[in-house]
């Protein structure tokens, strides 16, 4: 058998600012995940501060920072990545955008077994 | 003397649980992968916004172990994962996996599930009419109609249990997308215009708080031939079709031999909803 691999588009044409949380994702057939986040608009000035965090749950209602966290960079049309293993369950991103900042925002949720 | 492969000990657990027809189109038992569901999307142009409202956000399915705050996994039927839809926290939202096939024969097919509907379990209560409503629906063409069955089974609204079988005939407007011409889109799973399966009241095993799941039968037979639905069960219960219609309109371009399965869940609450399907069987009968 190969190896299960799924990608989730967790977010779609999203407007993210100030504080920013994904839906909760169970992967827990998953041993491997990459949030992707595609920025289809930006307004405001990303940076300094734009960043993301990983989370995870033991139930999908009540979550951790699992410690790993990504930038995310200023341009337009521009995809960035934050890789992650040994989860558990439930996955999600979150973070805080400046203040005056927003982006509209595609995000997948790449799985490998 | 019966045939010894066909004997009781012999049986297959994963099929004995169905009645399918002669031919299976698919069956899916979700421990083994998403096994070609996804999320549904509608019609667009140029850019995502050009999209009809209440497509933008179906929600990707995904695979569940059944975790509970309170006990754990209680993993699926049979095996460990189910495909789960969720909603997001807002009334009225709904999610919706789809398959997509075609029809190789205009006669009969028949499809199978195993599936439970909950809440999500935030709140210590009972949250019984939390979900508003679950429901599956058809997408098929042949050379002259594009024909839609839709059966949903109304669980509460506003707060009220119903428990109430319904279909929906009602097209809605079928609307231009974008400049080009070619791209069209009309909002089938709106709110509005479901009618009463003739005595479809209803009432599921719910059980007695959130995080407790049962799983129930679903049967829902079509004929592509006479373009009607011919049998809706679940559980012991099969249910009258006398006036039950499904949606009818025009062939269009590019559909043709179309039949796609949908599942769909709708939450009444600023809370998510979730239906979980442990297997899905399609059948048909042709030589």
């Amino acid at each position: 058998m190969v190896r299960q691999n799924y990608t989730a588009v967790v977010e779609r044409n999203r407007v993210w600012q100030g504080d920013f949380a994904s839906e909760p994702y169970e992967c827990g057939w998953a041993s491997e995940a990459i949030f992707f986040v595609r920025k289809l608009e930006v307004q405001g000035l990303l940076r300094p501060g734009a960043r993301g965090r990983v989370q995870i749950s033991p139930d999908g209602m009540r979550w951790c920072d699992e410690g790993t966290e990504f930038y995310l960079t200023p341009g337009e049309d521009r995809v960035d990545f934050v890789r992650v293993r040994h989860f558990g369950n439930w996955l999600r991103i979150a973070g805080t955008l400046p203040e005056g900042a927003q982006a509209r925002v595609i995000v997948y949720l790449t799985l490998k077994e | 003397m019966a045939d010894p492969c066909c004997a009781p000990p012999c049986v297959d657990p994963r099929l004995s649980k169905f009645d399918p027809l002669p031919r299976i189109v698919f069956y899916d038992d979700f421990d083994h992968g998403l096994q070609g569901w996804s999320e549904l999307i509608g019609n667009y142009e140029d850019d995502l916004s050009t999209m009809l409202p209440g497509y933008e956000d179906l929600r990707p399915p995904m695979l569940s172990n059944g975790t509970m705050w309170d006990t754990g996994s209680a993993g699926s039927m049979e095996g460990n994962y189910a495909l789960k839809l969720a909603t997001r926290p807002r009334a009225g939202h709904i999610a919706v996996g789809i398959k997509r096939v075609t029809w190789r024969h205009r006669g009969p097919i028949r499809l199978e599930a195993y599936l439970t509907f909950k809440p999500e379990a935030a709140e210590l209560r009972l949250s019984e009419t939390d979900v508003r409503a679950w429901g599956v629906l058809f997408d098929i063409q042949d050379a002259e109609k594009r024909w839609m069955p839709h059966l949903r089974y109304l669980n509460a609204m506003h707060g009220q249990q119903v428990a109430q079988w319904q279909f929906k005939r009602h097209r809605e407007p079928l609307l231009q997308i974008g400049g080009s011409g070619k791209t069209r889109s009309h909002f089938h799973l709106a709110p509005t215009h479901w009618e009463e399966v003739p005595g479809g009241h209803q009432i599921l095993c719910y059980n007695e708080i959130p995080t407790k799941y049962n799983w129930h039968y679903l049967r829902v037979d079509l004929d592509l031939a006479t373009r009607q639905i011919t049998h809706l069960q679940c559980n012991d219960r099969v249910h009258d079709l006398d006036g039950v219609e499904p949606m009818v309109m025009p062939a269009m371009a590019n559909l043709w031999c179309m039949l796609n399965v949908v599942f769909w869940v709708e939450t009444d609450i600023d809370k998510r909803a979730f239906l979980y399907l442990d297997s899905v069987l399609l059948s048909g009968e042709w030589a």
